[in-house]
């Protein structure tokens, strides 16, 4: 059997200072994003794994099957709350390996650094 | 890529919520914007939007929206507007004043963001459009309502009127108008609903947020320069002949 393509999401946490929520729920808020608005005939399709969460930096990186990429990024896009505080997850770079969404990352951030 | 937030309000009067959100923007990723002053009926001062513009190193551009009661109260209105130097846009309920502002050449968006007027839609008012070479406009706004009733029917509108103007080949723009700060998307993030949502085609949900509201501004550039007769069509050498 041909081995599935996957593709490594980076995305940015936007929250409001002192709010803090662990992994746990930021995985269950995707989760429930993707049921909400594609249910479950999409959901078995979509292969989700979180990579990293970094709340400090507010960046996390999760894989998915390239073929529901847009899914995703739409669900990401469509959570407006973690435990019922607001937040924002704003993918910002879709890439086909760890290594190069990991350097992607990594100039991102320096970038901050320096602005 | 030159992606697009093609509307996003703002009160003039209020500095510190204008840097705020012009901030969150920045933080978002958000490149190019559209503003739209609120609370005020004439254009806003040139020291103004040099700050604006100054303050951020963000791409700013002006859209002003005329939501007029009547016919009359529209076609008074629109006096006030030749050669306007800024995006111009009507929004209203009223059928007739939809034609008219599709009609008109002065006006560049016809706008469908709220989700009653989006019903309104027509046919006739899309193909005034198409011939004005003015846009049509939509927003993702209504999809960020927290009630899941409400939401799935706002999507319907939203799936129903988009392909409506799509399959008519419709010159569309697709803004956020979002009122709150946490309610703000990345348009990069808003294609992606397009695409998976609103079934429209990757490529073309792209052209949506990036070259019709590219075009958009090039038409207000245009304008604004005196040897432009109309789209394509300019004065070559201060229309001197040899």
């Amino acid at each position: 059997m041909k081995r599935e393509r996957q593709r490594y999401i980076l995305f940015k946490i936007i929250k409001e200072p002192d709010i803090r929520f662990g992994q746990k729920e930021v995985i269950n808020s995707i989760w429930q994003s993707i049921w909400r608005y594609f249910g479950m005939k999409i959901a078995n399709k979509i292969g989700l794994w979180i990579i990293n969460l970094n709340f400090e930096k507010e960046y996390g990186i999760i894989r998915c099957s390239h073929q529901t990429k847009y899914i995703i990024i739409s669900a990401l896009s469509l959570v407006q709350q973690i435990n019922g505080k607001k937040v924002i997850l704003s993918p910002l770079k879709t890439s086909g390996t760890i290594r190069s969404i990991i350097r992607i990352k990594n100039l991102i951030m320096n970038k901050n650094k320096r602005t | 890529m030159p992606y697009f937030e093609s509307r996003l309000k703002v009160n003039i009067k209020d500095f510190d919520e204008i840097e705020k959100k012009l901030e969150f923007c920045k933080k978002l990723g958000i490149r190019n914007l559209i503003l739209e002053p609120v609370n005020i009926f004439k254009q806003i001062s040139f020291e103004l939007r040099e700050k604006i513009i100054n303050q951020t190193k963000l791409n700013i551009y002006f859209r002003y929206n005329l939501t007029p009661n009547s016919v009359n109260d529209f076609k008074n209105a629109i006096k006030n507007y030749n050669n306007f130097p800024y995006i111009l846009s009507v929004e209203s309920k009223d059928k007739e004043i939809q034609i008219n502002a599709a009609r008109d050449s002065r006006v560049d968006i016809v706008s469908f963001s709220d989700e009653n007027i989006l019903k309104t839609l027509s046919q006739g008012v899309i193909s005034l459009t198409k011939q004005n070479n003015s846009f049509i406009e939509f927003s993702l706004a209504p999809i960020m309502v927290r009630n899941k009733a409400l939401q799935s029917k706002n999507f319907r509108y939203l799936y129903k009127f988009i392909q409506l103007a799509y399959k008519s080949k419709a010159n569309i723009i697709i803004s956020g108008n979002f009122d709150e700060l946490f309610d703000l998307r990345h348009p990069r993030s808003l294609l992606s609903i397009c695409h998976s949502l609103l079934d429209i085609p990757l490529n073309s949900a792209k052209k949506l947020f990036m070259d019709n509201p590219k075009l958009l501004i090039e038409k207000i550039q245009n304008r604004k320069n005196n040897n432009s007769i109309e789209s394509g069509i300019r004065l070559i050498k201060g229309g001197e002949f040899n």
